[in-house]
């Protein structure tokens, strides 16, 4: 009884403190710091996927591949396109203390969401558990923060990390929703979200160099 | 439905989507091979898959079901119709590209810039029919998010300011919107897997969620229907998710475009239907709401397309118009609509793909794309003018083109849906599509050739590998318009598999 309280703190805990680091990845202004940030989510993602994996064991290859995929591939590629440049993000369309604001909001009322009325988006048995429910209140504010990074950052680098966030959360999710999924299915799914990193990053090379910066406002040839 | 049609294990689904990989992996393996052997592998594969997809047809018409590995690929006249429709085109487009992509890139391309687009073409070729023949609800997620990511380089292939923008706001706008594909894909399993009434079934495969589909609380379905409609729809360049879409199929390379208005949206729009329609016997009122973004589609798209001024932007919008036009006859879930809405399909992929090839065969001869800077091409280029007017009419849906008569069905089936006011648009916007589409014929093939442009007076017709692809296009939509019947007993079927609502 008293382990399975810790093992809730534990989890509950885990699950703030991803709160944070996508807070501070998306409001970091060097992007260093700010993958640095991601690369602590990534690593405390995996500790949550472990966590759960008491309950489901099933989650063991989960939490392998997003450890490959999220801690060490990720981030790697993200160094290595700030590498030898500049990394002062782009003076972003919001400033740090609305975003503030706007993020605890998002956190409330997901988690108000999720409590209230979880059996809508988890329709799921083990979902309805307490502990998913915060899960899956985590999960969205994280993807909806990554959402908001990609929307209102001006640096294609930065709205790159968001996408990863926002990547983040969606995976993070598939804890509470699916929680039977074949691995293939899994790989498929982590697999894929580092190759778009990876393109992404590649084409926002390209555009350094054509455009001479990473500012997405420059790219407005394009109209209608 | 599902229950009297005989199952029969057979490779061939596999084979089809795994040839294409394989090809575009030799591509990228071998060093040595010269251009010659990239671009006539790419034609025989597409050949192959054509055929295969040929055979698989005449197999369902004989009132079976292909499956591989435990159900996990199946082929009913659905996926084999996407097939046929994909290697067709595909073939067409690797063709047309061996000259085109010759000229255009002649001076500074090297053998290596030419193996990444020929190794991602089959890549992409190879994505697009996994996703058409997988009965994995998360598999057919990867199998398009997969689609996006072979074609993103090749969207921003020619590497320069325009191609890079294009090339960005794919890959990020179209991972964002798939995500929610992925998101309501999920919901779909869990709430399969909840219900507790697979017997047997597995909650991952769609062919056996149909059948528990009834048992989802509503809340969960209406959260998914809404995902998947926004994830796919993003894919398909459903208004008002399509800002990606005009950008990218403009900068692509032309056999690129022609891949993705043709082929890529069509397969998106495939995904929507196969997951969204399964839903309509238990919440038939689904269907008021993608007619109503049907119809928003078709007309925002022609609205746009009007003030277009390069050519390319104005077809790539007029393909937002009438992937409306798919949406509204798939989603009324009858029989007519789908019937009329996967003709539609059909001709749309015939039609707006001999349209990029001419805009292409334009580009090639003059190098200019604004119609402003162009005109009294007729002379110059009598076989690229009329496969053009022919290709205008159709997607315009002039009596006795193709187009005509899959519009015609999709307008019947409004109104006997009782949906008149979708009606009354839809038949508003085809007359707008004709506006649009014989404005630009006149000012670039009629008219008064413009002295501005001095390439534009030395153009001259384009080779042969260039317009046979074109006049083959421009056959099949006069062939399919005095013959409708010809395609009916795989589109029957075809229609039968999505009209989840009855006749």
């Amino acid at each position: 009884m008293n382990l399975e309280a810790l093992h809730t703190g534990l989890i509950e805990t885990l699950s703030l403190t991803l709160v944070i680091t996508s807070v501070a990845a998306v409001e970091m202004r060097r992007l260093k710091f700010s993958i640095v940030a991601y690369l602590c989510q990534a690593l405390l993602i995996v500790g949550l996927i472990l966590s759960f994996a008491a309950v489901n064991r099933a989650l063991y290859w989960w939490a392998a591949t997003a450890l490959v995929t999220k801690v060490i591939l990720t981030p790697w590629f993200l160094f290595r396109s700030i590498r030898g440049v500049d990394d002062h993000e782009v003076k972003p369309v919001i400033g740090f203390g609305p975003s503030a604001v706007i993020a605890a909001l998002l956190m409330m009322s997901f988690y108000h969401l999720t409590h209230g009325r979880g059996a809508l988006l988890a329709p799921t048995e083990m979902a309805q558990l307490g502990v998913f429910r915060t899960n899956l209140a985590v999960a969205s504010t994280v993807f909806a923060l990554g959402l908001y990074a990609v929307l209102t950052r001006r640096d294609a680098i930065k709205a790159v990390i968001g996408l990863c966030l926002l990547e983040n959360g969606v995976h993070l999710s598939l804890v509470s929703l699916a929680p039977g999924m074949p691995e293939t299915a899994l790989f498929g799914v982590a697999t894929e979200v580092v190759v778009t990193v990876f393109l992404l990053l590649y084409v926002v090379d390209g555009v350094r160099r054509e455009f001479g910066s990473t500012d997405t406002f420059r790219l407005r040839e394009l109209r209608w | 439905m599902a229950g009297d049609m005989l199952i029969e294990t057979s490779i061939v689904p596999a084979v089809v989507f795994l040839l294409p990989m394989l090809a575009g992996t030799i591509v990228f393996s071998i060093p040595g091979v010269g251009r010659a052997f990239q671009q006539w592998l790419s034609v025989l594969t597409a050949a192959v898959v054509t055929g295969l997809g040929a055979w698989m047809a005449s197999r369902i018409l004989q009132g079976l079901v292909l499956t591989t590995w435990n159900g996990e690929l199946r082929v009913d006249a659905l996926s084999a119709l996407m097939v046929i429709i994909i290697g067709g085109i595909g073939l067409l487009a690797s063709l047309y590209s061996v000259r085109y992509l010759a000229a255009r890139m002649a001076e500074d391309t090297t053998l290596r810039r030419m193996r990444i687009f020929h190794g991602l073409l089959m890549w992409f070729f190879g994505t697009m029919l996994w996703g058409c023949v997988t009965n994995n609800v998360i598999m057919l997620y990867v199998a398009i998010e997969a689609t996006t990511l072979t074609s993103g380089l090749l969207v921003a292939f020619y590497w320069d300011r325009r191609a890079l923008e294009a090339g960005y706001k794919y890959l990020m706008l179209l991972t964002i919107g798939i995500t929610f594909a992925l998101f309501g894909c999920v919901l779909l399993y869990a709430g399969a897997a909840a219900t507790n009434k697979l017997a047997g079934g597995s909650a991952l495969l769609i062919s056996d969620i149909r059948n528990v589909v009834p048992f989802i609380p509503s809340g969960t379905a209406a959260i998914t229907i809404a995902f998947l409609v926004i994830g796919f729809g993003t894919k398909a360049g459903i208004a008002p998710f399509h800002p990606w879409l005009p950008d990218a199929h403009a900068e692509a390379p032309t056999p690129i475009s022609v891949l993705l208005s043709g082929v890529m949206i069509n397969m998106a729009l495939y995904a929507m239907a196969r997951t969204v329609s399964i839903f309509y016997p238990a919440w038939p009122q689904v269907t008021v709401f993608i007619v109503a973004l049907g119809t928003f589609s078709m007309l925002l798209g022609i609205i746009l397309a009007l003030a277009q001024d390069d050519l390319k932007r104005l077809l790539a919008y007029s393909s937002v118009s009438q992937m409306g036009y798919v949406l509204v006859g798939i989603g009324l879930g009858t029989y007519l609509g789908c019937y009329g809405g996967l003709y539609h399909l059909l001709n749309h992929a015939l039609s707006k793909s001999l349209l990029f090839m001419c805009v292409g065969a334009v580009i090639y001869a003059t190098g200019v794309r604004r119609i402003a800077e162009l005109g009294g091409l007729r002379k110059q280029m009598p076989i690229t003018s009329v496969c053009f007017l022919l290709g205008a009419l159709a997607i315009a849906g002039f009596p006795p083109l193709n187009g005509f008569w899959s519009k015609l069905t999709v307008y019947l089936a409004l109104a006997r849906a009782g949906m008149w006011w979708a009606a009354v648009i839809a038949i508003l916007t085809s007359i707008l599509t004709m506006v649009v589409m014989l404005r630009a014929v006149y000012r670039v093939f009629w008219g008064e050739p413009r002295s501005s442009g001095t390439s534009a007076l030395a153009a001259r017709e384009v080779p042969a590998l260039m317009w046979v692809p074109m006049v083959v296009l421009a056959a099949m939509c006069g062939l399919l318009g005095i013959w409708p019947q010809g395609p009916y007993p795989l589109l029957d079927r075809a229609a039968k598999v999505l009209a989840t609502l009855g006749r």
